[in-house]
Parts: structure tokens; sequence; C-alpha cells
């Protein structure tokens, strides 16, 4: 009778927790991109301003719930040094969203070098990986394709993971929702991760 | 009657106090800091014995700002002070490369605590106007603020006695509490 109870009782009040790690060079738009994503899922919430977002020196967390899912989301820095400690969270993300600013054509490259040495780690093998083409909103930006073309060889090493590339403009929050519906799908279906079990809080 | 209207008009238009630490091992410069806050001067400190606690209004946001002494037998103490608190300052002393550790220890010790839950962590590198002192990641590194996962934290370099950084570092902290 217990066991039945404690069942439904997680049933009810139980839901998946899944961590989701936001990275990207900076300036990339990471910190807005997480602003906008709790401001789109969260029922009034009230969001930061987002001209007021500064360059993320450490970890800004944020919460949102999605169908059955809870969605944790880490959002690191992303200066050149700060990527060192990006590693830390590998082992217990769910899923990756790599954040690509498509006006910076200069610095396309760099955000490559550092997309090839996040996926050389062993730690994410079979993460779910969705590539954000940002700032889609500013005009004489390079497409998705643009973008695709640029980080397709290194397709040999996504391996068996999801993977998908959509635009997107953290600013206005054009395209969020179908980013995250898309994550949410996916490490829910990923069989390799399972969940975290939180209680309701 | 009054204190009626009072407490509805305090409610509607008042702001409340949000209560901050400033925690860190003895000489990382918390005391300079703080009134270097308030008064914008820097002021001839000694070691804190106890506490000093100010009010300062930044950005329109008050703040009721507790500074803790840091010496290794008056640390215990800390913990009196840890509930209801918005934000915690944590000072290190970036040239002390000797008492990383030490700082670390205390400040995983202190993270650990229930009360300090909901608390925004923001780190103050200090001492960066000296040679040779480390970089902020590499005192985040020093300290694993990496090992932090569900807590909102920022690092930032500071020099309270050049005044380097701390209005950056304010103003981070304004918009953090604010959208708490």
């Amino acid at each position: 009778m217990y066991t039945l109870l404690s069942g439904l009782w997680k049933y009810t009040f139980q839901k998946d927790e899944y961590c989701i790690l936001i990275l990207g060079l900076d300036n990339a738009g990471k910190t807005t991109f997480l602003e906008q994503t709790k401001t789109k899922f969260t029922k009034n919430h009230k969001g930061m301003n987002l001209n007021k977002i500064t360059t993320t020196v450490g970890l800004n967390i944020g919460k949102i719930d999605v169908g059955g899912a809870r969605l944790m989301f880490w959002d690191l820095g992303g200066q050149e040094e700060l990527q060192s400690l990006w590693d830390k969270y590998y082992a217990e993300s769910h899923g990756i969203i790599y954040i690509v600013d498509s006006v910076d054509k200069e610095r396309l490259q760099e955000s490559k070098v550092a997309y090839d040495k996040m996926l050389q780690s062993e730690h994410l093998n079979t993460v779910p990986l969705l590539i954000l083409a940002n700032k889609q909103d500013i005009s004489g930006c390079l497409s998705v394709l643009d973008i695709k073309r640029v980080f397709h060889d290194s397709s040999t090493k996504i391996g068996s993971r999801d993977c998908m590339i959509r635009p997107v403009s953290a600013l206005t929050g054009q395209g969020v929702n179908e980013g995250i519906e898309w994550m949410v799908k996916c490490v829910q279906s990923n069989p390799y991760r399972p969940p975290r079990q939180k209680a309701i809080t | 009657m009054g204190s009626v209207f009072s407490s509805l008009f305090s409610s509607l238009f008042g702001q409340r106090e949000r209560r901050i630490l400033i925690l860190g091992l003895d000489g990382a410069g918390k005391t300079t800091i703080l009134y270097k806050l308030q008064v914008g001067e820097v002021v001839t400190t000694i070691p804190t014995i106890g506490f000093n606690v100010e009010t300062l209004t930044y950005k329109n946001l008050k703040f009721q700002v507790w500074d803790l002494g840091g010496q290794t037998s008056i640390r215990p103490y800390w913990r009196c002070y840890y509930s209801n608190t918005d934000a915690i300052i944590y000072v290190v002393d970036s040239m002390d490369k000797d008492r990383m550790s030490t700082s670390k220890q205390e400040l995983v010790s202190m993270l650990e605590e229930e009360e300090l839950k909901k608390a925004i962590l923001v780190v103050f590198a200090n001492k960066q106007d000296l040679d040779g002192a480390l970089t902020e990641t590499e005192v985040a590194k020093e300290l694993g603020l990496a090992a932090i996962k569900d807590r909102k934290w920022q690092i930032f370099k500071t020099s309270a006695v050049k005044s380097i950084g701390l209005e950056t570092a304010m103003d981070w902290l304004v918009t953090a509490v604010q959208s708490q």
C-alpha cells in the first residue's frame, strides 16, 4: 500500500530533470537566450532587461518546465580563458546548446575551434546538440546555410547523437520556442543519459 | 491606523532592503570594500573582530551590508548571519596564493548551508592593483567555482584601493538581485 501511494506521489509530483549546457563564444548571446527562454516558458516571469545584460564571468542558471520535463540551464562565460571551465559541466549535461553569433564573421573560425574542442570530449558522447545561429534579426547576418557550411567538416565527430542547426534571435525571441521544444524531445528520447529525478519544489 | 497606512505605503512604494554578506579570509579587504562602496573613500582599517554593518543605496536599491571578521577563530560565527541573505560577496586576496585552498574550503562549507541556498554568489578577486596577482580565471579555478551547479555566480577582478571593478560588480549585483 505504501509503495502504491508513494509511487502515485512520485508520479504526480516528480518531474524528470535534464541539465542543458549553453555554450559559445563571449558575446554570442547565451545569457540573452537564457533570459528569453525563461521569459517565454515561465508564467509571470519578471525577466531581466535584455539590454542590461553584461559579460558573464561565471554561471547563470535557469529552470523551466516544458511538458513533463524540467530543464535546468547552465549558461557559462564564453571568454577564451573561461572555456577551460566548460568541461567541468560535461559529465552531468543532458543536452548542449551551442550559440553562434551570425554577425561576427571574423570570429566564426574561433567559434568553430571552440566547438571542435568541445566535441572531442568523451563526456559528451551521445548528448544531443543544438547549434543556434543567433542574431538573425540583424540584417546582413550569415544564414543558417553559411554557418552549416563552416561547421560541416566536424560532422564526422558528431557520432551517434541528435544534432540540429537552427536560426534564432535571442533578442526578439524568434525561433526560441522551436529550439527548446526540439531539445526537450531529444533529451527525453536519449536512452544513454537518463534524467535526474527531482521532487518539485 | 497610522501603522496600517505606513505599512501599506511601504509595500506599495518601498523597496525591501536587500541583505548582503561580505565574507572572506582575514586580510582579503572586506572592510575596505564596504567603506569604499559606502563613502567612496579608502579608509584605514584594522582587522575586524566582530562585524561592521552599513546600509547603502546603489541605483535606487537599498542594501544592508554585513562585513564579518575573517580570522580563523571567528569564522564559525559567520553562520549566525546567514538567514535571509540575498547575495554573498566573497572576497579573495588574489596575491595570497598560499591560502587559496583555505579560502576554497571556507567557501565550499559556507555554500553547503541550507540558509544560503538561494543566495547569489559574487566573488571579488581583490588586490588586482598589485603585481603578480592571480587573474580572475585563475582565482576561479583555485576556488573550484566550476563545481557550483545550482547557483548563479560571477567573479570580478577588483581593487578596493584603486577602485577597479567595484562599480561593474555592483551594477551586475543590482541587476542580478532584482531579477532574483
